[in-house]
């Protein structure tokens, strides 16, 4: 089997917007699904350890991207409820509402539209706004208020509409 | 009033300030600046003459008289991601503090992060807001203020403040002073992009806490120590008593030489 190929799947994965990405070749079925930014499971069914694949084959060539709704391998795990998750752009504080005694911008539960503003993240004396880039529902307020958050780090899960 | 033409002459950007928006009143030019309903050049600039809703961080309020001093905001939305954001605060502190330097030869003495002082009062202060959509950073507001030709401050300040006119006993000339700062702004800009170092060691160079005993006060939370540098994310490096070092990169910090 093919390590590297599984890898480069699962970043190419990682990396898009695709949810549910299948390859066939041969006799091996790779299937990968992701919730949300996280990559969940890679299973391999119907097959073996069976040998893959001649060295250089570009693997685009052989590389099907079935979409979720046809894709018979997603069915039999659980349901995969698709969420998007709101980063941090910098390293700094997180902060939920414009001043110490303001209402919070957001609170789980509330619907949002892009270009809502969800928090502040302050560095040095930068105050960065983030403005929500889907419309949703708030799942999930990660960090507390005034904590120091990383660069990257998720600070608000989405439920898109 | 601010005269456009004394500006314009001095004038020597390509792109800062090549946009000019002029204002009598505003709540705040950062605030007015971000929401304007116009798309806006990278490099513009929104100048008030008086700000009903000046602020600073947290809250906080920026007093100024009217047509004394200098309140503005500077519009970045291009190449964001050819710099580090934390350097553009101290880019921005090291760029008001040459152009006071170089038009009154006053001794500057920058405080971490964006503090811009004169004998150890402050002279201008600066606030930044960008707009991010989720981790992505659209556009950047540099608010400035200098205080100019106001003779007179009335308050309590956390910083005791001064001005041009209190320092050399004489008005000056407030757009020479704002088209010298963004002439020097924009090429510490091209320098931040290319050698971010350099511009660091300009900073750390008028900055005169550097190697002194400080406190920093986080809410409750006091640290003591020496200020030993500031790192290239701009964050300050804090020896603390028993030999360890610390960074300093967030929240409400404040710092104080130690008595």
């Amino acid at each position: 089997m093919d390590l590297e190929l599984i890898k480069k799947l699962i970043k190419v994965v990682e990396k898009s917007e695709i949810t549910d990405l299948s390859v066939e070749e041969g006799d091996l079925k790779i299937s990968i699904s992701k919730k949300s930014e996280n990559v969940n499971y890679v299973s391999i069914p119907q097959q073996t350890a069976v040998q893959v694949q001649q060295p250089q084959v570009n693997q685009k060539n052989h590389t099907e991207i079935i979409e979720p709704a046809t894709s018979t391998q997603t069915k039999s795990s659980e349901e995969v409820i698709s969420t998007h998750e709101v980063k941090s752009p910098i390293v700094g504080t997180f902060y939920r509402a414009p001043s110490p005694d303001a209402d919070p911008f957001v609170k789980v539960g509330d619907h949002v539209s892009v270009g809502t503003t969800l928090c502040i993240v302050e560095a040095m004396k930068l105050m960065n706004e983030i403005e929500s880039d889907v419309s949703g529902t708030i799942l999930k307020i990660l960090p507390d208020n005034a904590t120091p958050v990383e660069y990257n780090q998720t600070l608000f899960v989405i439920k898109p509409d | 009033m601010f005269n456009l033409e004394n500006f314009d002459i001095k004038l020597d950007t390509e792109y800062l300030g090549r946009e000019f928006i002029y204002f009598e009143e505003v709540d705040s030019t950062n605030n007015e600046l971000m929401k304007y309903p116009e798309l806006l050049p990278n490099g513009a600039v929104l100048l008030a003459e008086s700000q009903t809703n000046g602020k600073g961080r947290t809250g906080k309020t920026w007093i100024s008289n009217p047509e004394q001093n200098l309140t503005f905001s500077i519009l970045l939305n291009e190449d964001l991601d050819k710099f580090s954001l934390p350097l553009l605060n101290l880019t921005t502190a090291l760029s008001v503090g040459q152009a006071i330097e170089n038009l009154f030869q006053l001794d500057i003495n920058l405080k971490w992060p964006n503090d811009v002082l004169v004998k150890n009062n402050k002279i201008a202060g600066i606030l930044v807001e960008s707009k991010s959509k989720s981790n992505l950073i659209e556009k950047v507001i540099i608010g400035i203020g200098i205080n100019v030709n106001q003779p007179i401050f009335k308050g309590n300040f956390e910083i005791h403040p001064t001005s041009v006119l209190k320092e050399l006993k004489r008005e000056v000339s407030r757009e020479r002073l704002l088209s010298e700062f963004l002439n020097i702004f924009e090429e510490n800009i091209e320098t931040l992009v290319y050698n971010p170092k350099e511009i660091l060691q300009n900073w750390k160079n008028k900055c005169k806490m550097l190697d002194g005993k400080i406190k920093i006060i986080n809410g409750e939370i006091v640290k003591v120590g020496k200020f030993i540098d500031v790192d290239n994310e701009g964050f300050l490096v804090l020896r603390k008593n028993d030999n360890s070092l610390e960074t300093i990169a967030f929240g409400d910090v404040s710092i104080r030489e130690q008595d």
